[in-house]
């Protein structure tokens, strides 16, 4: 039945046995569950039938549930829900995709052919056939583990939750708060020529909120972002989070923000604290080790990789202290899962970034690891973000380690700086298409004056070079300082696709990097600059200053 | 093809139907997406994606809630009305709620070819092939991306509104790279008629920039005068635009706090320099966009004339609390253009930058519209009016606002795609003074 046909009033062959899709059920999961290998079996045998060499078929349910309150008025009370199926072919050395929220055996089948006539549409002008490594065959069920199943928690107890933040800002005298918790659960069911027959599901949950003061009179105002990072988790998250002491303290930041001095820009001694350094370890190390940009696949979009293959286990790509792992096993990880979208599984497939401040390995999908002569396959990081995306590599949970002396904290870090600037919370983010040039914010800016802390300064970005800053780092926290962070909204690919990732981190000491004034950046003039301390030399861009082992 | 009018319209009807409250607005949105990704000169990852989706959202008083949902079976409709019926009860009352619109006049939608929603995957393979065996012709490697798009959307609500949008469009772009990985081209184009589909010319153009980005030279950063092509302008013009709301301003906690004293409109006012002038037109013919926004009606509106500030963008909660019209967000923008060449452009210039595109944007302070990205894929150094060399690439830091006030010239209109959203935008290239190139980037 083709989709324009329920217009009509109809209701779509088979599809019944769901009857509450907009948030399917444990029992409505199981349905899908009953129909999938019979699907899966038609997809599969018509796409071998048609000269596949390999197939892989998806179903796949994404529910979401959001919240956004402004001040003490609930705006936004949103649910949603995708259902749908894909059907990806390998004929001939070519990758063929296709898919549709319709879930019909004429529909899969229809899908396959679609998919197989995309594919042998290049034959004759591909240049490299693409192969796969033959994967094990895996068969069961994984479900991220949760306390509390968040899409189960009554909307007054969201509400409230939200409400509870946005007076507690506006009580300590905020003039604006929005608060907003955003709720993901995937459900995915995948089927191989291989032999896999996986299902698996986990949940995602983020809570956060912002604060803003506003001077009127001077035109002026300061924002302070909440830093809980979502979490592959449910609703414990929230509930875990003393979120009102938290906007009240965002409120008093907001306002020893706004009177703080502007930053007087050139190179200083940071500490950078885990909220803020999780998205630097995302942009300064997991984005360049992506296998795919390295070998150009993402050259249009995302860009490509100062990291290529021939820097493997040579580039000293940090200090020595610095130790960057993957994976996607991690307790509340958003990468987490138990095989990937192509069916490979992840426990087992761990591995090390940046060993001893050495460039180790790559994240990969399948069919990339023979590229680069590394044996094994892919290590597990293919994820496709909708039931219409095509798999592809995509980041496991990256995290920098804590240090070796496990009594290091963010106070040692910081009592080792005479005159720096320790961040907290992150704010914005930019780096170039290979990953050397980058430059951040934060949310808050401590002053450090002689190992302490002495208030803040305003107007600040630090900006670098990716080798140079990780060769740069003299301390990290012990175990005790390691927190994850993370994100729902990586992008990459073309059509554009959104991933969730975790990143763990410790708070870091980098010694000497570049402080920009982002006032002076607009072109203000601003009051007490130094022009000595400027610094527009271009050793920050890298090349010279980058080491090898 | 997409849902027909027809169809959409039956279908929205459906679903408002169903609903027992005391307003209801409804948003059917359908597509059939050819994607064509490609890579080091062969295809790579591909797709045929049929979408459907549906955004119901219901009020009772001012309590509401919205549910989205992509399946159309009664039981399933029924199902998701029951549930998002329940949440609106449930959900607090919100005092900004407003209730449906009545019906009213749109414009014409211009967004719609038949041509385009014809092609085919093989038609799509076939443009793309010549611009792939010219790049291995040219010994570059090639990546790029076509996307033909077929849409329809209607939005409809219970007060007996009802508008229908049927869209077509390919998207476009390829990015070329010298065999030994330091020469970087990129170029784009956007259609929503296939008859004005001609990627060959796209694809020398990114193929020329790879070979001559080759032996790029570092330049000293720090204000420069640039020449910023189109797609440049284009992602720095569409961020500015979303700067340009009334509440943000009134609520002193936008970039316009600045530029005005306490208690002054900056509507009316000199806010950028004379050569800078934006409007919006739903049916411009190079750039047709949509034709409402959530039911409000777009129409042609002047945002900035002559760098005076005409119009900021109005919610219609804040538009009623302010005694004022409302005022959708801009579906496309037009920057006109004086028609220089680009050699013209460059010819004026004695020590700058040539600046293919720019990357990563993202805003560094909102409270002087102080955006950072870096500039990629054809980045050139100018000297005495001439393309000198491929310089490195830079990190900027800079407000759109500041870009306004710097204009020296502009050359021709094109409509080409940015890093920064699909908007349909058709803007010139810039020459532009004091444009702040913070830091060198070693990307190639």
């Amino acid at each position: 039945m083709h989709r324009r046909d329920w217009i009509k009033g109809t209701s779509a062959a088979g599809l019944a046995l769901i009857s509450n899709r907009w948030s399917v059920t444990a029992a409505e999961a199981a349905g899908l569950s009953d129909r999938f290998p019979g699907l899966a079996e038609i997809a599969l045998n018509k796409a071998q039938s048609l000269g596949a060499s390999f197939a892989d078929f998806h179903l796949m349910q994404t529910d979401k549930e959001s919240l956004y309150v402004r001040e003490e008025m609930v705006q936004g009370v949103d649910a949603g829900s995708s259902l749908g199926c894909s059907v990806r072919v390998l004929v001939d050395g070519a990758w063929g995709f296709a898919a549709s929220e319709e879930i019909s055996e004429a529909k899969v089948a229809s899908l396959v052919e679609a998919a197989v006539a995309t594919a042998k549409g290049q034959a004759g002008w591909r240049s490299q056939p693409i192969e796969i490594e033959t994967l094990p065959a895996h068969v069961g069920k994984w479900e991220l583990p949760i306390e509390v199943d968040p899409f189960t928690v009554s909307l007054e107890e969201k509400v409230e939750g939200l409400l509870g933040i946005n007076r507690s800002a506006l009580g300590a005298g905020a003039n604006y708060c929005y608060s907003y918790v955003s709720i993901v659960r995937e459900r995915k069911w995948l089927a191989n020529t291989f032999g896999s027959r996986t299902e698996q599901s986990r949940v995602r949950i983020h809570p956060s909120f912002s604060i803003t003061m506003v001077d009127q009179k001077k035109g002026e105002f300061a924002s302070r972002a909440s830093t809980l990072p979502p979490r592959g988790a449910g609703y414990e998250h929230f509930r875990d989070w003393d979120a009102v002491a938290e906007a009240a303290l965002a409120v008093e930041q907001a306002k020893e923000k706004m009177a703080a001095p502007s930053v007087t820009a050139g190179k200083m001694d940071i500490v950078i604290a885990p909220s803020n350094l999780w998205l630097t370890v995302h942009e300064t190390v997991g984005h360049p080790t992506e296998l795919d940009r390295s070998l150009g696949y993402e050259a249009n979009y995302a860009g490509t990789s100062f990291c290529t293959p021939d820097k493997l286990d040579t580039l000293k790509y940090g200090s020595d202290i610095v130790n960057i792992f993957a994976d996607r096993t991690a307790d509340n990880g958003l990468a987490t899962i138990g095989w990937d979208d192509d069916g490979v599984a992840t426990a087992g497939k761990e591995f090390p970034i940046i060993k001893d401040g050495i460039f180790s390995n790559f994240q990969m999908a399948v069919g990339q690891a023979e590229l680069i002569g590394r044996e094994g396959g892919s290590n597990g990081c293919a994820y496709a973000d909708s039931f219409d995306s095509f798999p592809i590599q995509r980041m496991p949970n990256i995290s920098l380690q804590p240090g070796k002396d496990d009594s290091v904290t963010a106070e040692d870090l910081i009592s080792g700086v005479e005159d720096g600037i320790y961040i907290d919370g992150n704010g914005s983010w930019s780096i170039d298409q290979q990953r050397y040039n980058f430059q951040f914010t934060g949310q808050v800016f401590h002053r450090i004056k002689n190992g302490k802390l002495d208030g803040m300064y305003r107007d600040v970005a630090y900006q670098g070079n990716s080798v140079d800053f990780w060769n740069a780092c003299d301390g990290l926290g012990g175990k005790d300082t390691y927190e994850l962070g993370g994100a729902f909204n990586c992008g990459k690919g073309q059509p554009g696709q959104v991933a969730p990732v975790s990143h763990g981190a410790v708070p870091g000491r980098f010694r000497q990097i570049n402080i920009l004034n982002t006032a002076e950046e607009s072109g203000k003039k601003v009051a007490s600059l130094d022009p000595t301390k400027i610094n527009r030399s271009c050793d920050c861009s890298g090349g010279g200053n980058t080491s090898w082992a | 093809m997409g849902l027909t009018k027809s169809q959409s319209e039956t279908l929205s009807q459906r679903v408002l139907d169903l609903v027992e409250a005391d307003g209801a607005s409804v948003r059917i949105s359908d597509s059939e997406d050819l994607q064509l990704r490609y890579a080091n000169n062969d295809i790579t990852s591909n797709g045929l994606v049929d979408k459907i989706k549906i955004d119901l959202s219901v009020s009772y008083g001012k309590r509401s809630a919205s549910i989205g949902l992509n399946q159309t079976d009664n039981e399933t409709l029924k199902a998701a009305v029951k549930k998002v019926q329940a949440m609106a009860k449930l959900a607090p009352e919100d005092p900004e709620h407003m209730p449906e619109l009545g019906p009213t006049e749109f414009l014409e939608p211009k967004t719609f070819s038949e041509a385009t929603a014809a092609l085919t995957p093989e038609e799509g393979l076939a443009h793309i092939r010549p611009v792939i065996e010219a790049a291995r012709k040219a010994g570059v490697d090639s990546a790029g991306y076509l996307e033909r798009s077929v849409s329809s959307s209607t939005f409809a609500n219970s007060e007996g509104l009802i508008v229908f949008q049927p869209s077509t469009s390919v998207n476009y772009s390829l990015t070329a790279r010298s065999a030994e990985g330091r020469g970087s081209g990129w170029a784009s184009t956007q259609v929503t008629d296939l008859a004005k589909l001609d990627l060959e010319p796209v694809g020398a153009r990114a193929i020329e920039k790879a070979l001559a980005t080759r032996n790029a030279v570092e330049r000293a950063p720090g204000r420069t005068t640039v020449v910023l092509e189109p797609a440049a302008v284009r992602d720095l013009i569409s961020l500015l635009s979303w700067g340009l709301g009334k509440r943000g301003f009134d609520e002193g906690r936008s970039f316009l706090n600045g530029l005005v004293k306490e208690g002054e409109d900056p509507i009316g006012k000199e806010l950028f320099g004379k050569k800078a002038t934006l409007f919006s037109d739903p049916q411009h013919s190079a750039v047709p966009c949509g034709i409402h926004q959530n039911g409000l009606p777009r129409k042609k509106t002047d945002w900035v004339k002559d760098g005076i500030l005409k119009s900021l963008s109005v919610g219609r909660f804040w538009a009623q609390e302010k005694g004022i019209k409302p005022q959708p967000h801009p579906g496309n923008l037009i920057m006109p253009g004086e028609g220089q060449s680009m050699d013209e452009l460059i010819g004026q210039v004695e020590d700058g930058v040539l600046i293919t595109r720019l990357w990563y944007l993202r805003m560094v302070q909102p409270q002087t519209l102080l955006y950072t990205g870096l500039t990629r894929d054809g980045t050139f150094a100018i000297k005495d009016g001439k393309v000198a060399n491929p310089v490195k690439n830079f990190r900027f830091n800079e407000s759109p606002v500041n870009v306004l006030k710097n204009i020296v010239a502009s050359g021709k209109q094109e409509r080409v795609m940015g890093s920064e959203g699909a908007m349909p935008m058709y803007v010139p290239p810039l020459l532009v003074n004091d444009f702040n190139l913070s830091s060198v980037s070693d990307a190639s």
